[in-house]
């Protein structure tokens, strides 16, 4: 077993360009979102203010809905910021989806900040009123 | 994402007016109330604050930023009296009456209205606003008489 001292050696001898950790400038924050389910089709609605049609990216990938916004700070030129209450950076949210859900019929749409994604569940999974012969 | 910044280098802090504002509002309010039905109503101090903003100024004005997503502007009241800017409205009122069945709930639904407290009167007519992407941008102009001037000091 190797003693401490040598231990350290080793690995600052490795090449220390090799792999950097990134600098995240930028914040990630968790959007606010309502889930709802009617007729077959979930919906769900999430607050990404300052987010435009251009910025967000809805991907589906291994039954996991990511959804991410980049939000468009335009500071006025000219102004001095007195008060902040709000932190701009990027939204980014995932989400597991069950497997009634239709991935290949998920749509999404931007609207005044808020992103809405409608995920239809699959026709066998829909629920369905079995007649009852007499 | 909330935050609340006061700047030290500057004497006035829009949100040190805003604070005392609510807090004249608390003493009213006190404690837990009950509304016309006996229902329990929420206490002034156990609402959210709503929207949330950020606040720019210069000697032309000031310019404040609303993050208020998926509200129809014609939900949203702006309106100026003196030195005070109140934004009034109704946020995702259709959620109080859907009948689907809702898994999460984590936006805010219902009434809103805030009040910040300007350095300088305003001119109801000169201020305006902008709705983008969810942001509304409200720029009030300082009158002509309000601007800071520079004045010259001589020497004795």
């Amino acid at each position: 077993m190797k003693q401490t001292g040598q231990i350290e050696k080793s690995v600052v001898s490795t090449d220390a360009d090799a792999i950097v950790p990134q600098v995240e400038l930028e914040s990630t924050y968790v959007p606010d979102v309502d889930i709802r389910e009617e007729k077959g089709v979930i919906t769900v609605l999430a607050d990404m203010p300052g987010v435009d049609q251009q910025s967000v990216d809805v991907t589906v990938e291994n039954n996991v809905l990511t959804v991410e916004g980049r939000v468009r700070t335009e500071a006025p030129a000219g102004y001095e910021l007195v008060g902040r209450e709000y932190d701009t950076g990027r939204f980014r949210r995932d989400f597991t989806i069950a497997d009634t859900v239709d991935t290949a019929a998920i749509k999404a749409r931007m609207k005044n900040g808020v992103l809405e994604v409608l995920l239809p569940r699959r026709e066998q999974a829909k629920a369905r009123k079995i007649e009852i012969a007499g | 994402m909330l935050k609340l910044i006061t700047w030290p280098r500057n004497a006035w802090s829009i949100f040190d007016e805003l604070e005392s504002l609510r807090a004249g509002m608390r003493k009213t309010f006190d404690g837990e109330g009950s509304d016309d039905e006996g229902r329990r109503v929420l206490s002034w101090r156990s609402r959210p604050t709503y929207p949330l903003m950020n606040v720019w100024s210069s000697p032309d004005g000031i310019i404040v930023d609303a993050e208020v997503p998926g509200v129809d502007p014609k939900d949203v009241e702006v309106s100026v009296s003196g030195d005070q800017l109140t934004i009034r409205g109704k946020v995702n009122p259709e959620r109080v009456d859907r009948a689907d069945t809702y898994y999460r709930c984590e936006r805010l639904a219902g009434d809103f209205e805030r009040t910040l407290q300007l350095p300088f009167r305003a001119v109801a007519e000169a201020v305006k606003a902008n709705y983008r992407n969810g942001i509304l941008r409200l720029t009030v102009p300082r009158s002509e008489a309000e601007k800071p001037r520079k004045i010259a000091v001589e020497a004795a």
